[in-house]
């Protein structure tokens, strides 16, 4: 049982990663620089619950908070250029944050002995969880609790005003352009909220590992990030969380009998699932092969994607 | 700073303008496939690498200069495959799926070497290992001359390439205007796969300089060489093959020296922010290409 509940955990931890960057995604912006906003949570939070003694919650909305702070100011120049120009851009500092955190060192005395991020050997000792006896099912729940919430916001954000200038400025800037919607402001506002998931899914994951390092946080975890709302198909928030089991609950774990070439498996997995549904299992067209069209445009995938890497 | 921390400085500098070739190659790969084809191919590097693994068959087999080649002629093998497997067949129109498989491609070829060779780095053959130039105070290694010498002979080679053949001149007219060139009745699918064996050339060769300049090879080396040939795409300017081969040797140089200044730990991070300068005192890179299209 215990196991099932870890790999709850580590899904719903993913998938507030995922819909981090289906924020940004929607904006039609690819950005790798999740995994930069959720080390500056992860950090941050860990930072604030073993060092400092403050409350989780307080510390978990800290650690968003400081993300999102971060993002927004990494947003206005990262964001002038778009495509491959904005891949290398938020790589570049999703790179430096790790190494910044690979270079930090700050330990402090406290009655369980010195705690504190320690260079390249990681942060361990982030026990707030077993420190406050939170069962694994009680982790859980608060994990999927603010999964949910993230959930509802995007969703309610997604019908709102706010989801429809996203949704416009990823379909086609230069229209969204001409038709007078602020560019530079709805994609730093996707990229600060963004950030502030990422940032929370980071504090959530610093408490659930208790010792984290930066070999956690490299590119290969904004991949993931990125790979989540793609594979699942941009149009909806339900893929994402599906494209998030696909991977961490089937291919990640299911696939344990085949042993060291599940990795493999992986890669290769990816690659099928492009070739085969390359706008995500629920784009549109999905709708349309089943004969259930509604409104809007059936390449939509293709459109975001033209405003997304084209440079 | 007195006069030996000088020498010191210069010398790692040279060391690694002699060694940024390699990522001046990698860095003309990615121009040129996003050139053609305006998409990333992300798993470009690590098929570099790949190559340099798969000539390590021939090792026992040749001499060292063979090995070479045929990093360089499996590195179009691999690129002709990627462009099959990752591109062909996705439609045009969406450019996140070719972004979502080449990147499967490129932890599938890292798994894949991880798994041939058991984790364990290879030994690499070099060429002129023993040999040292002197120059006054300087020392140049004999092996980073060689690689630095075969990096121009690529570049050579591949201007020639584009600039004497017919080849060459469909691979610049599909750059240029895809619809145009195939109303002119260029094969633009025949081109953007010439254009992957072409890249994969390039970048065969680089991962073999790599291996003779670090003397091993490892999965390892994928991701940081991705890195560093996106930074220097991008700082190069996209499109340009001039502006690739400056920013190769200005990465290799800058990645040297600060390392020197501030130890192995920090220097990424001066590297990346230098990048950062680029993107915000020149967006467009040293050499951008005109503007027009898209």
């Amino acid at each position: 049982m215990d196991f099932y509940l870890g790999l709850a955990q580590v899904i719903g931890i993913h998938s507030l990663l995922g819909l981090s960057a289906w924020c940004v995604l929607h904006t039609g912006q690819v950005s790798l620089a999740q995994g930069g906003f959720f080390a500056i949570g992860a950090y941050t939070a860990g930072v604030l619950t073993s060092m400092w003694g403050w409350p989780l919650a307080l510390a978990l909305a800290v650690g968003a908070l400081l993300a999102a702070a971060v993002a927004v100011a990494v947003g206005f120049p990262a964001l002038r250029v778009k495509g491959l120009m904005l891949v290398v851009a938020t790589t570049a500092f999703a790179e430096i944050v790790r190494l910044v955190f690979f270079n930090f060192t700050w330990r402090v005395q406290t009655p369980a002995g010195p705690v504190g991020p320690d260079g390249s050997l990681g942060f361990g000792g982030i026990r707030y969880f077993p420190a406050n006896g939170w069962t694994t099912l009680e982790v859980c729940l608060l994990i999927w609790a603010l999964v949910s919430a993230v959930l509802l916001v995007l969703w309610w954000l997604d019908r709102s005003r706010v989801g429809t200038l996203w949704r416009a400025v990823g379909e086609d800037e230069l229209a969204a352009q001409s038709a007078g919607i602020n560019l530079t402001a709805a994609k730093v506002s996707a990229f600060g909220i963004g950030g502030a998931i990422a940032g929370l899914a980071g504090g959530v994951f610093a408490h659930y590992a208790t010792h984290i390092e930066h070999n956690n946080f490299s590119i290969l975890l904004a991949t993931f990030a990125i790979a989540y709302p793609i594979i699942g198909g941009l149009s909806s928030l339900a893929g994402t969380i599906l494209a998030v089991i696909f991977i961490q609950g089937f291919l990640l774990e299911g696939l344990r009998f085949i042993g060291d070439w599940r990795s493999l498996m992986f890669g290769v997995l990816i690659v099928v699932v492009m070739l085969v549904r390359p706008g995500g299992f629920l784009n549109q067209s999905l709708g349309v092969s089943l004969g259930l069209r509604r409104g809007g445009s059936p390449n939509k995938a293709g459109s975001i994607g033209k405003g997304g890497t084209h440079a | 700073m007195d006069l030996m921390d000088f020498i010191d400085l210069t010398q790692s500098l040279i060391d690694g303008v002699l060694f940024g070739t390699t990522y001046s190659l990698i860095g003309i790969g990615f121009t040129l496939i996003f050139g053609v084809m305006h998409k990333i191919n992300l798993s470009y590097a690590a098929a570099s690498i790949g190559a340099a693994y798969l000539s390590l068959i021939l090792v026992s087999l040749v001499p060292a200069p063979i090995v070479y080649l045929g990093a360089a002629l499996l590195g179009g093998l691999l690129g002709w495959m990627v462009y099959l497997i990752c591109f062909r067949y996705l439609p045009l129109n969406n450019p996140l799926a070719a972004l979502m498989s080449t990147v499967g491609m490129l932890l599938a070829i890292e798994e894949l070497i991880s798994h041939m060779t058991m984790g364990m780095p290879q030994n690499y053959p070099a060429l002129f290992a023993s040999t040292n130039i002197e120059i006054g105070q300087f020392f140049l290694r004999g092996d980073l001359i060689f690689v630095f010498v075969l990096g121009c002979a690529a570049m050579v080679g591949l201007t020639l390439l584009l600039k004497r053949t017919r080849l060459g001149l469909a691979t610049r007219a599909v750059a240029q205007q895809p619809v145009a060139a195939q109303l002119c009745g260029m094969g633009v699918n025949a081109t953007n796969a010439n254009t992957f064996i072409i890249a994969g050339f390039l970048g065969g060769t680089a991962g073999a300089m790599a291996g003779a300049a670090i003397g091993v090879l490892s999965p390892l080396m994928t991701l940081p060489l991705t890195v560093k040939g996106l930074v220097v795409t991008v700082i190069g300017g996209l499109g340009s093959i001039p502006g690739a081969i400056v920013a190769g040797l200005i990465v290799g140089g800058a990645e040297n020296l600060f390392q020197f200044l501030r130890g192995v730990s920090e220097r990424d991070i001066y590297v990346m922010l230098m990048l950062f300068a680029f993107l915000v005192f020149r967006p467009g890179g040293l050499f951008a290409a005109p503007g027009g299209r898209d």
